[in-house]
């Protein structure tokens, strides 16, 4: 029983990055930017919230610096895939190599590594304010990509950049704009896992968990409600390393700490099995748009 | 009233436009020249090179200093010289694994995890002692072969078979690996001499032997040996020239009756084999046991490689030369300024964005004259 209770009041907390970073990805994409910087993002909001905390602000302002902090990095991939038109996949494989380093380089002149601090509280029921504000952001989400017109524009620009061009849409603009507010929230995620969970800087703290929110939102082909589903689910898996360890039941540890990767990957093989991600993904995703090309 | 308006009217009409357009229409190129190509590579080689300075020079470490510290540390002595060379084996057969898999247009990011099955397949012979010891070493390199092989055929067929983004795949089975790699050095792999977490030394029979020259091994001739044979397969096989037209068009390559799925899966393949290879060149060649962090870092290092290089083997030689240049210099101004070792990877970074934003060159024409 106090099994189940300790491992149900911590699911949240490790569910939340998921779908910030989750929801991140889906403003990139729907606006037909391929996103493989999710992790660079992370890592610089993660770095920005172990900075300001440090250095005495609040936990909020640390995680309103992790967002400014994720928006910059973005605009340097947004530069690189938006302005440049340099290909998707290298544009952020380098800005999540670009991110590594500048993060530890960082951290390690500043000495803010291995430094623990007290970071986010709780605010009801064992859950901080975070927590309670991402159903609310993936609602936003929701309504700001389906009911508005800013939204409208975005997705014109990720099914059919052409049209949305002779439609006088500034697509290089949109995107920007796009890769920008996913970055800034990616950022959030990456703080969140600093500021309130670890609360604590070592390198690498994000720990792959960019690449499982990728993997996340194919599964939830683009959808805020579906990846706020999936973050659950990886939180359950996430939240369940440390209890089997506290239960002191003799499974292997590394094999428990592969379980996030390899259900990532059953994730990721039961969703092509099941088809139709082809038709779900915005048609023009990882596509440049140049006005003198013609298709 | 109405005249004013008339007036503005043809005013707008026949007002000049600027002759200027401050964001440029990019115009595709239709065909890039070798000159061009040439010049806007070396360009971008030199920016990185100038920011790379003046990052050096804001934490710390004069310009002027730093041409003395590159020459001192790489090229004074045969034993600097040696040691270059020494890191230089396994950047080569890093750069090759990737630049075959980019060749087939696979994203192979799974470079470590396939290093570290490669190097426990390698180790696993060694431990046990498989096989007569004048066949001890081929036979630890077909096991690391094996183990690169097998770690990349999952995210092939996947690929293949059910189109899943071998980006992430691969990726996240570096993190399968290395919780593998941890799990047996923390466990039965243990050194039992020590009982410090890496493997028992290898006997000699099951190191690359020494080349009697500083401290190189046969791991370099190893890499060079592997360069050239590839460099023949992809430039003068035909097997390579399939290769060039299936990267090229796909669609063409399987209209003209290529085995595109075959082809691919055998470029694919031989890429995690190479990676598996590199394992094997660390842990026999350099380390002389598998240890628990020898595969940091290759990821970023095969791509950055295989990236400069052009994916050409020749190109993946030169430019780990030059990784190893900076990876050396790097320690050693750790020694003497103190700068830390992220600071070369913080290069490495600004190296590769400089040198993917150069594409943006050769692809488009920038016009900034207004449309008439």
């Amino acid at each position: 029983m106090d099994f189940l209770a300790n491992w149900l009041i911590n699911i949240p907390g490790f569910a939340v990055p998921f779908a910030l970073a989750a929801l991140g990805l889906i403003f990139s994409e729907r606006a037909g930017v391929l996103n493989l910087g999710a992790e660079g993002f992370m890592l610089g909001g993660a770095l920005a919230g172990v900075g300001l905390t440090l250095n005495g602000a609040p936990p909020l302002v640390a995680l309103g610096g992790a967002m400014v902090a994720g928006a910059a990095l973005g605009l340097v991939f947004a530069v690189l895939v938006a302005g440049l038109r340099i290909n998707h996949v290298i544009s952020g494989l380098a800005l999540v190599f670009l991110a590594q380093a500048l993060t530890s380089y960082i951290a390690n002149e500043n000495d803010w590594a291995n430094q623990s601090f007290a970071g986010l509280q709780d605010l009801v029921l064992g859950q901080d304010i975070v927590v309670w504000a991402t159903p609310l952001l993936c609602l936003g989400t929701v309504w700001l990509l389906g009911r508005t017109r800013f939204g409208l524009t975005l997705r014109a620009v990720g099914e059919n950049p052409g049209a949305a061009d002779a439609a006088g849409i500034d697509v290089t603009a949109m995107r920007f704009a796009a890769i920008a507010i996913g970055a800034a929230l990616m950022g959030l995620a990456g703080g969140y896992l600093t500021v309130a969970v670890s609360k604590i800087w070592v390198d690498n703290v994000v720990g792959g968990r960019g690449w499982i929110a990728i993997a996340l939102v194919i599964f939830a082909r683009w959808h805020p409600w579906r990846a706020l589903a999936g973050a659950l689910l990886f939180g359950c898996i996430e939240a369940l390393i440390p209890r089997v360890n506290a239960a002191g039941w003799a499974v292997p540890q590394y094999y428990l700490q592969m379980t996030p990767y390899l259900a990532t990957l059953a994730v990721m093989i039961w969703s092509a099995a099941r088809g139709g991600d082809r038709w779900a993904q915005p048609a023009a995703l990882g596509q440049h748009h140049i006005r003198e090309e013609r298709d | 009233m109405a005249t004013t308006e008339n007036l503005s009217l043809r005013e707008r009409a026949t007002k000049p436009r600027p002759a200027f357009r401050l964001v440029p229409l990019l115009e595709p190129r239709q065909k890039v020249g070798e000159t061009r190509r040439i010049a806007v590579y070396a360009a971008s080689l030199g920016l990185a090179a100038l920011l790379s300075v003046l990052l050096l020079a804001v934490s710390g470490v004069p310009p002027s200093d730093l041409g003395t510290e590159i020459a001192a540390t790489a090229f004074s002595s045969p034993r600097a010289l040696g040691s270059v060379l020494a890191q230089m084996a396994p950047l080569v057969v890093a750069g090759l694994a990737t630049a075959i898999a980019f060749r087939a247009n696979f994203w192979n990011i799974g470079l470590e995890g396939q290093m570290i099955l490669g190097a426990i397949c390698a180790t696993a012979i060694a431990i046990f002692d498989i096989g007569p010891e004048a066949l001890r070493l081929p036979l630890m390199m077909l096991a690391a072969c094996a183990g690169g092989m097998g770690w990349i055929a999952g995210p092939a067929y996947l690929r293949q078979k059910l189109g899943v983004s071998e980006v992430i795949t691969t990726l996240l089975l570096n993190y399968v690996a290395f919780n593998l790699l941890l799990h047996l050095l923390y466990g039965g792999w243990k050194d039992p001499v020590s009982s410090f977490p890496h493997s028992e030394q290898y006997e000699a029979v099951e190191r690359l032997p020494q080349l009697g020259w500083q401290t190189l091994t046969w791991a370099l001739p190893f890499a060079g040996i592997l360069a050239a044979a590839l460099w023949w397969i992809l430039s003068a096989s035909r097997l390579g020239y399939l290769l060039d037209l299936l990267s090229a068009n796909r669609d063409m390559a399987r209209a003209v009756g290529v085995p595109v799925a075959g082809l691919s899966l055998a470029a694919i393949l031989a890429s995690g084999a190479v990676a598996g290879l590199t394992g094997f060149v660390i842990s026999a060649g350099i380390e002389g046991r598998m240890t628990q962090d020898f595969h940091v870092g290759y990821l970023f290092n095969g791509v950055l490689i295989a990236f400069l290089g052009r994916n050409h083997p020749l190109g993946v030689v030169i430019a780990a030369f030059f990784m190893a240049v900076l990876v050396q210099v790097g320690q050693s101004l750790q020694v003497f300024f103190g700068t830390p070792f992220s600071l070369v990877r913080l290069t490495q970074a600004i190296f590769i964005i400089c040198v993917a934003g150069s594409e943006f060159f050769l692809t488009y024409r920038m016009n900034f004259r207004s449309a008439s």
